[in-house]
């Protein structure tokens, strides 16, 4: 089966290469006929590519560990559903799903009456430039990275699934990103061959019109698969944070920035039929970033605290990455567009056009600190990296600085000016109201006050703009967009409280004592095992005794510390949080914090293990407004959803 | 066409005080958050005063290692070369998968006087024979 596998991804190569080949040939005039047997080619390429896909799963499913990847990933006491989602556990894998993702969206493109209406040398172009990316994928998967290698004789188990990846926020946060980079793929091509076959600006619907859903549904599941990676990180790792601006958390970041600043100059070209080199441009750097992030976590450039097996695809991807910067560049800078120098900075236009230089500055910024110890080498011996204080002094206040700039776009018109004079007042009003509240509320901070107050702001001139403009709410994009930004505004104000008024303590509780930490008093009422737990330093009995215990019992043996909180002494509820040891993990400690939730101030907490004297380590923090983050990143993913509609009369 | 000059100067006056704003919060992140990152003997042919916050790679030592409740002495070794190690010391919660052989990150500054590396933070990395989008 590793063979059937392998040379379906090998005929896979073959076709995308004379796919993308063919239309070059006619494109010169070569072969006539190429379109027809491209489309068709694309076609069968997806049925290749799926049943690749259909016989890594089928040994998934099959616990077949003559796949090194299956024995890697899963193991025989694994439920069926993990045993699935290890698909994309691996780098191999990953890089896999992406590519049928790509394929899966690639097939569904024809489909639809944009691509019908296209002129056929668009189609051409489109068809050569979306082939090379296959092809590379197919290479990279069939050279470098491939999920079929195979072992004589097979295993008898598995290694298993990592047990912090066993959770449901991990389960959908990678197929969730790899969607968002995949989707982009589409819009990016077609963006370039529109470039290059003298189609920007024409009449009909341009290249961003054709591919609107594609753009919606990848920026909808990138901002998904992001805020679901965080809520994972705050709910399983047990540190009660969600951001650590770890290389790899950057990596993700970066292409969802690109993509941001795109949707806010894409609005400018829709309504003003301006910025129309600097679209194409956009659109293909976001795919070019995605390629980028996954060499920086891959390519063993930056040290990261998410160890990844040495990869040999490094140079190969950093090739292709700036191939595609090169070609992407020269194609839009190239590109014949007329179109109307921008109105004022001080205009929604120049407004928007500001937003996205704030994207973007934050993405270059993002990648300059995560490359930073590479950099430095340049110059100084040792290699100097960048910590997390870094990317929230430098970071930090350009999300404010976004923040600011929505609460007054909706006030100004496109050309300039002021368009509802009383209602900007009102909305400026609030924004002066708020920052006061919240000085005497005793936020003393200045970035913590400007943010919370920004998103006072940019919530209240989101209603007060829908009241004066009543007819917005009828029309899907519109109100789409402002859902968006009132997500996000949520999210700002969460960020701007919870992460510099967390309070944290560590405690060494026996049974019956108690800790105290900013009025919540935390009591531990038992210890609770299914097995003598052995303390912070499993020994080989341990690990013995939780492997006899995996046999017919459970897969690992835990103690649960049985926590009541009392807030000012009455009591607000109880916490179990877990400290486990699996089988197959007999080495690690596995935690599984547990919260008190609140809208308001949330009790986190984690049990670390126990010590010499059976004392329950444990670690607890109280972190404010936390859930509004969630609340608006819910928000911020559903929302677009609405825009995907088709277009009303005067959206936008 | 004044118009149009007048809007590209205030753009240049927007995109001037953007630089400059973003210049100095680059500037500010810079002394705030910068730091050494350092294998072991890296570290060791560093002069002692130039180890203050700086973050060090390296594995844990078999030999070396004491732990009492919270806290925590071990010999932090280079990744490439066994035979170099540094004497590091740290108090708090000890993360998942401590123990001789794993990988370590440490935050903190040496001390020339009792000649122990002073760990603020201690991270595990997970063993790369998992390949996996692992941390701790």
């Amino acid at each position: 089966m590793h063979l059937a596998g392998y040379f379906l991804l090998c005929a896979c190569f073959l076709l995308a290469l004379a796919l993308a080949g063919a239309c070059l040939l006619q494109l010169r005039g070569l072969f006539p006929d190429a379109l027809r047997w491209a489309e068709r080619g694309n076609a069968l390429f997806t049925l290749c590519f799926t049943a690749s896909c259909a016989v890594l799963i089928a040994a998934l499913v099959r616990s077949d560990f003559s796949f090194v990847y299956v024995f890697s990933h899963t193991d025989r006491a694994l439920g069926f559903f993990y045993r699935l989602t290890a698909f994309w556990a691996g780098q191999e894998g990953s890089l896999m799903f992406w590519a049928w993702t790509m394929a899966l969206c690639g097939a569904c493109f024809p489909l639809l009456r944009g691509y019908t209406t296209l002129p056929e040398e668009v189609k051409l172009w489109y068809w050569a430039f979306y082939g090379c990316v296959l092809a590379f994928f197919c290479l990279v998967l069939t050279a470098w990275s491939t999920p079929f290698q195979a072992f004589s004789p097979a295993p008898e188990d598995g290694n298993g699934l990592n047990p912090i990846l066993q959770n449901p926020g991990m389960i959908f946060h990678p197929p969730l990103l790899l969607l968002g980079y995949g989707g982009f793929t589409i819009p990016g091509c077609l963006a370039l061959a529109c470039a290059l076959s003298r189609e920007l600006g024409n009449e009909g619907p341009s290249w961003a019109e054709r591919t609107r859903p594609f753009i919606l549904m990848a920026w909808l599941t990138l901002s998904a698969g992001i805020i679901l990676g965080a809520w994972w990180s705050y709910m399983e790792l047990g540190w009660g944070g969600y951001w650590a601006w770890d290389p790899v958390e950057n990596a993700s970041l970066v292409p969802w920035l690109a993509a941001s600043a795109y949707l806010h100059t894409a609005v400018i070209e829709a309504r003003r039929g301006k910025l129309l080199r600097v679209n194409v441009f956009l659109m293909a750097l976001i795919t070019v970033s995605a390629f980028f992030a996954t060499y920086m976590v891959r390519g063993n450039v930056v040290q990261s605290l998410h160890a990844f097996g040495d990869s040999a695809a490094g140079l190969p991807l950093l090739l292709f990455v700036l191939l595609s910067l090169i070609v992407s560049a020269y194609v839009s800078l190239t590109a014949p567009a007329q179109s109307e120098p921008l109105a004022d900075p001080l205009s929604r236009e120049g407004l928007l056009a500001c937003v996205a230089w704030v994207f973007l500055a934050l993405g270059i910024m993002i990648v300059l600190a995560t490359l930073w110890p590479v950099i430095s080498k340049l110059w100084s011996a040792q290699s100097v990296g960048l910590t997390p204080a870094f990317y929230n002094r430098a970071c930090l206040p350009l999300f404010t600085l976004l923040a600011l700039l929505l609460c007054a776009c909706p006030w100004l018109g496109w050309g300039g000016g002021l368009t509802h004079k009383f209602q900007a007042g009102a909305a400026a009003l609030l924004f002066v109201l708020a920052l006061v509240v919240f000085l005497v509320m005793g936020i003393s901070k200045p970035l913590a006050l400007v943010s919370a107050a920004a998103a006072v702001g940019v919530a209240s001139s989101l209603c007060l703009y829908c009241g004066a403009v009543p007819g917005t709410l009828r029309l899907p994009r519109a109100l789409a967009a402002h859902g968006v930004h009132l997500g996000f505004a949520l999210m700002v104000l969460g960020v701007a409280f919870s992460g510099p008024y967390k309070q944290e303590t560590t405690a060494s509780l026996a049974p019956g004592n108690s800790v105290t930490l900013g009025g919540y008093t935390l009591r531990l009422d038992a210890l609770e095992q299914n097995d003598s737990f052995v303390h912070d330093n499993p020994t080989p009995e341990a690990a013995q005794k939780a492997r006899t215990a995996a046999g017919d019992m459970p897969r690992y043996i835990f103690v649960e510390a049985k926590l009541s909180a009392f807030l000012n002494g009455k009591p607000a509820g109880e916490l179990r949080p877990q400290a486990r040891i699996y089988a197959k993990r007999p080495e690690q400690i596995s935690l599984e914090s547990d919260t008190l939730f609140g809208m308001g101030t949330e009790v986190y907490a984690t049990l670390h293990g126990l010590d010499d004297q059976n004392k329950a380590q444990l670690t607890l923090s109280l972190n404010p407004l936390v859930n509004w983050i969630w609340a608006g990143g819910i928000l911020l993913s559903l929302f677009p959803f609405l825009g995907m509609a088709k277009r009303g009369r005067g959206d936008g | 066409m004044r118009g149009t000059r007048k809007s590209f100067r205030l753009y240049l006056v927007a995109l001037a005080l953007f630089l400059a704003g973003t210049g100095y919060l680059l500037y500010a992140g810079f002394s705030e958050g910068s730091a050494y990152f350092l294998e072991v003997s890296e570290a060791l042919a560093m002069p002692p005063e130039k180890l203050n916050a700086v973050k060090v790679f390296g594995t844990v030592r078999a030999e070396g290692l004491s732990r009492e409740g919270q806290r925590v002495s071990f010999l932090l070794q280079d990744k490439n070369d066994p035979s170099v190690f540094l004497p590091a010391s740290y108090a708090g919660t000890i993360p998942d998968g401590f123990k001789p052989g794993a990988e370590l990150i440490l935050d903190g500054s040496y001390e020339p006087r009792s000649k122990v590396f002073k760990a603020q933070s201690l991270i595990t990395k997970c063993p790369s024979k998992y390949k996996k989008e692992n941390r701790t």
